[in-house]
């Protein structure tokens, strides 16, 4: 950190680096590009599986304005259509978004000096990709001319590309019959976003032990099943790693 | 679920997804997550997404267990992730899976080798 911390409420301290740089904007904008197509189409899977999950167009156009969270509202579309109570989606949802717990993490310390409101937002529209794509670009957290451009070069696209994407899936899907279960393409995306997350031999085992706990305890009143599952998975990975960490350490 | 209870989910992961990804741009200059802690939250969403595809996969509408040949979704759901783990490619593994999926779906109505057909 080379940023002097300011004290609290004092006004914030307007960085000169910080100033709109078009240049920097489209190279975020380049850089994110290629990427603004897979992200549409992950959106209209999303939007399609809303609708096909039982929403109305109109929810699922707000779900997709206000939560902007592909994983999170595709968890909680079967907790809707059982009845869970808010609590248990509210959990869920934190427990599947936890992983931008960490990606905020890193990313923050780039932009600590921004207004609170600024760092608020672009916290709220950062997605997995701009973040990856920001982080590989200035691996430092040192301020840097055109920085915040390129950020925004990068997420403002990101937030749009997967808006429209979401808007046109809600739309499309509503116009397709129920009996083609296209609400199953949003299941297939949650298998595609956890296998990447399988980052080494306890992750797999965590993953397993939650799927077969889950299966085994769905029938718990208020989708407890589902909370037990993930914490039993994540301590048996934990167990996991830590059993083997002594094995090699002998 | 109501149409209201529907809106306050969703204002609810609006809340789920500014609390998990604003927080540390908020108050990331004044704590660090200790190293542990960050191995721990790494598990926990794989286990949560595990949690929700495998009642997915083999529960049918009742809760009863499917695990044979005649469930459309858990073998599709397997030529699915057999895909994604060969091409790692998610757009081209949600279109063979959903394609998988319609085609073992459809199958046993026109061959009723695999049990109740026809």
């Amino acid at each position: 950190m080379s940023l002097p911390h300011r004290a609290m409420g004092a006004p914030p301290i307007p960085h000169e680096f910080d100033r709109p740089d078009p240049s920097a904007f489209r190279a975020g904008l380049q850089t994110g590009l290629p990427t603004l197509f897979g992200i549409g189409a992950w959106g209209m899977v999303v939007g399609v599986a809303m609708v096909k999950g039982g929403l109305t167009v109109w929810q699922a156009a707000g779900m997709t304005l206000v939560a902007f969270a592909g994983s999170a509202q595709l968890a909680s579309l079967p907790l809707i259509a059982a009845g869970a109570p808010v609590w248990v989606i509210f959990a869920t949802a934190l427990v599947v978004n936890l992983r931008f717990v960490i990606f905020s993490a890193l990313l923050g310390p780039h932009f600590a000096h921004l207004p609170l409101r600024q760092r608020f937002y672009l916290g709220y529209i950062s997605g997995d990709i701009s973040i990856a794509l920001f982080l590989r670009h200035y691996p430092q957290s040192t301020p840097a001319p055109g920085k915040l451009s390129f950020l925004k070069g990068l997420m403002y696209p990101n937030w749009c590309a997967w808006q429209i994407g979401s808007l046109i899936g809600v739309f499309l899907g509503s116009a397709v019959p129920a009996e083609w279960q296209l609400g199953f393409a949003g299941t297939l995306a949650i298998l595609c976003i956890m296998v990447p997350l399988i980052i080494n031999k306890p992750a797999l085992v965590g993953v397993l032990v939650a799927g077969v706990v889950a299966v085994l305890a769905h029938a718990l009143p208020y989708k407890l099943g589902l909370l037990v599952a993930v914490l039993l998975g994540m301590g048996t990975a934990m167990v996991c790693e830590e059993t083997s960490n002594k094995v090699r350490r002998g | 679920m109501a149409d209201w209870e529907i809106w306050i989910v969703i204002l609810v992961l609006g809340v789920a997804t500014a609390c998990t990804r604003s927080t540390f741009w908020l108050i990331g200059h004044r704590v660090t997550i200790p190293p542990r802690v960050q191995e721990m939250l790494r598990y926990a969403p794989a286990c949560a997404l595990a949690a929700i595809v495998g009642p997915d996969l083999v529960l049918g509408q009742q809760g009863e267990l499917q695990l044979g040949l005649d469930n459309p979704k858990l073998l599709g759901g397997l030529a699915a992730l057999g895909y994604y783990l060969w091409r790692r490619n998610m757009l081209q593994t949600i279109v063979f899976g959903m394609l998988a999926f319609t085609v073992l779906r459809l199958w046993p109505a026109y061959w009723p080798v695999f049990g109740h057909g026809a």
